[in-house]
């Protein structure tokens, strides 16, 4: 699909929300002043915007995963908790927070090196869906083991990143500003830097072509004279950092807890938004995903006693599995009869 | 050595061809078995590749030709038996390695990376040639391993930013594999995802990569199943020109008779995982164990 068509569509979904909720004011006894505040509007959509990127974080590892081998990796989320477990675990031995991030990072890496060797080299040429259920078994380890190793209780993650909202944007236009969250918008600058990385990664470099390679067939990928095991070992290191990325996201501005390895439920309608398939998609889907439920929940939430944002992103995921199942950038799956 | 002797060609006019000349074995199967639990594949296989010949593989279905090339190329590993190849005598190798060693192959069922451009699989062919890229080559984790992947590492940040030496490198192979399409003829399709092309020119892509890591011998699991005759005249003149000028070394299986008759230099037949007979193309026609094996025998 062309990029227009994708604008033009988005744009107008994000505005027909506030329009269809004016209309629908009358049902409820909603402000109906926030309609025509335009900054808040923006603000809305702006603060839906950076949420999105959080969630486009956890999508990524995901669409890693997804292209060099055609698995669903359910235990992504738990990767993103141990990750950030392991991180503060090293804090708490006083360890300053960049060193500590490495260090958390070559666990990563470590884990990534033992699943390649025990769950995923016994299962070369296996159908997908069992190296999917091995992901699953996956799962419960890590967070078994990361629960085990640094204990359950919910752990502040400080970055140095201040607490304080930041007024954005004053000017003409918003004369009042906006109110952002500093953690929101270092994701957003951090997100936008891993997008373009692994972006030119897959698309230009010959480890990139390898692991397209790889995902579409294994037999000729070996034939070519591919090591699979040093790419799955790759690739499921650089999952690892990128959910390490998003543990550190989400860990400073929740704590570190056991619901982190639960976000990873709402990458899923980001990924069918987006398509597995597809870096840019990852990101574009988490925007979408991100501002939609906030505008809904901002703009429609009050016809319906509220809660939008917890099932928005779900039913958005549907819309699009009846009409367009491949997703706005996956690619179109094409079959020979 | 009477065995490696050259075959003497001639056509079905009777006149004589220049003659073809042939190397030392290049590769060499002495003896291979190989079974799955109770299934025989093969049983005592014994046969060589001489440099630049073509060699053909034949055999009814099941016969075991496919598992003969999984041996010699790693994708399968027999029980028993060696296989020379360049004088290094082994009993079974990881497929990337044969890869490295100059073994190509194209596969029965056609294996292209069907999302990928017709280019972008050719040049998946050129990931041996690029710099750096080769794994070590043993298991164990030592020296070999950390500089390996630290070049690695260094080498992956300029091929990120498109820079440097990464730049040059990627046009230069990016030229090579320009030349293989043209020498296939798909210029046309050179963008177009191989998921959308015609059966007959994805096999023709599926050489172009198998071409495009410069191989010494070359695997060609029937190259010509499910063409026209058309398609099937054009595949046997890019096998021989193949052949011909890059001096390729060519085992390949077919099931077309004619085909193999008029391109192979030498022939072995398998049946039932055994070896039926091997020699010149009219050895081979008029050996009578193939007449039972292709005709059948009344018992």
């Amino acid at each position: 699909m062309n990029t227009r068509k994708i604008t033009i569509g988005v744009v107008s979904g994000l505005a027909a929300i506030p329009i269809v909720g004016f209309f629908l004011q009358g049902l409820s006894k909603i402000d109906s002043s926030i309609f025509f505040a335009w900054d808040f509007y923006a603000e809305v959509v702006v603060k839906g915007l950076l949420q999105g990127v959080m969630y486009a974080l956890v999508a990524l590892g995901f669409v890693l995963i997804f292209k060099a081998s055609s698995i669903f990796n359910f235990a992504q989320g738990a990767m993103v908790l141990f990750a950030a477990l392991a991180m503060v675990g090293f804090m708490e031995w006083g360890v300053h927070w960049i060193l500590a991030f490495v260090l958390a990072g070559g666990v990563m890496v470590l884990v990534a090196f033992l699943i390649e060797r025990v769950v995923l080299r016994p299962m070369v040429n296996q159908p997908h869906i069992i190296l999917f259920m091995a992901t699953i078994g996956i799962f419960f380890v890590l967070d078994g083991v990361g629960q085990t190793i640094w204990g359950s209780n919910v752990k502040a993650l400080d970055i140095g990143i201040s607490r304080q909202p930041i007024i954005a944007f004053q000017g003409t236009l918003l004369p009042n500003g906006m109110y952002l969250d500093p953690t929101e918008i270092v994701a957003a600058v951090v997100g936008a830097l891993m997008v373009a990385l692994l972006a030119v990664l897959f698309q230009y470099t010959k480890v990139g072509r390898a692991l397209r390679a790889v995902a579409d067939d294994h037999q000729a990928a070996l034939s070519v004279g591919i090591p699979l095991k040093t790419i799955w070992a790759i690739v499921w290191s650089v999952a690892g950092i990128v959910a390490l990325v998003a543990g550190v996201m989400w860990g400073s501005s929740l704590g570190v807890q056991f619901s982190l390895s639960l976000i990873a439920l709402k990458a899923l309608p980001v990924l069918i938004l987006g398509g597995f398939t597809s870096i840019p998609g990852a990101i574009i889907g988490g925007l979408i995903v991100g501002a939609g439920e906030q505008v809904g929940e901002v703009f429609l939430g009050p016809l319906v006693g509220g809660a939008i944002q917890d099932w928005f992103a779900y039913m958005l995921a549907m819309v699009f599995l009846l009409f367009r199942p491949q997703g706005l950038f996956g690619e179109k799956i094409i079959e020979r009869v | 050595m009477n065995e490696n002797a050259p075959p003497q060609m001639a056509d079905q006019n009777g006149m004589a061809q220049p003659e073809r000349v042939f190397g030392d074995p290049l590769l060499t199967v002495d003896n291979i078995s190989l079974s799955f639990g109770g299934v025989k594949a093969l049983t005592n296989i014994s046969f060589n590749i001489l440099e630049h010949e073509i060699r053909a593989i034949i055999g009814p279905n099941g016969a075991g030709k496919t598992s003969m090339l999984n041996v010699i190329n790693g994708f399968y590993h027999p029980q028993e038996g060696t296989i020379t190849y360049k004088g290094n005598v082994r009993s079974a190798m990881r497929p990337h390695m044969a890869a490295a060693q100059g073994i190509a192959r194209t596969f029965q069922n056609v294996a292209l990376f069907k999302g990928m451009s017709t280019l972008d699989n050719i040049m998946t062919g050129r990931l041996l040639k690029m710099h750096n890229v080769r794994a070590p080559e043993t298991g164990v984790w030592g020296l070999d391993h950390v500089l390996s992947w630290g070049a690695g590492a260094l080498d992956f940040v300029t091929q990120c930013l498109y820079w440097g030496p990464n730049e040059k490198e990627e046009i230069r192979q990016r030229s090579y594999c320009e030349e293989i399409i043209d020498f296939l003829e798909i210029q046309d399709i050179r963008k177009t995802p191989v998921g959308r092309l015609p059966y007959g020119l994805q096999k023709r892509v599926e050489l172009a990569r198998a071409l495009a890591m410069e191989p010494e011998l070359l695997l060609l699991d029937e190259p010509m199943a499910g063409m026209n005759v058309e398609e099937k005249e054009d595949m046997s003149r890019f096998v021989l020109d193949v052949n011909d000028e890059f001096g390729t070394t060519i085992a390949l299986i077919e099931h077309d008779m004619g085909v193999v008759m008029d391109i192979s230099d030498r022939v072995v037949v398998l049946d039932y995982g055994r070896k039926l007979a091997d020699g010149t193309p009219d050895e081979v026609r008029s050996d009578q164990g193939v007449i039972d094996a292709y005709l059948g025998v009344a018992h």
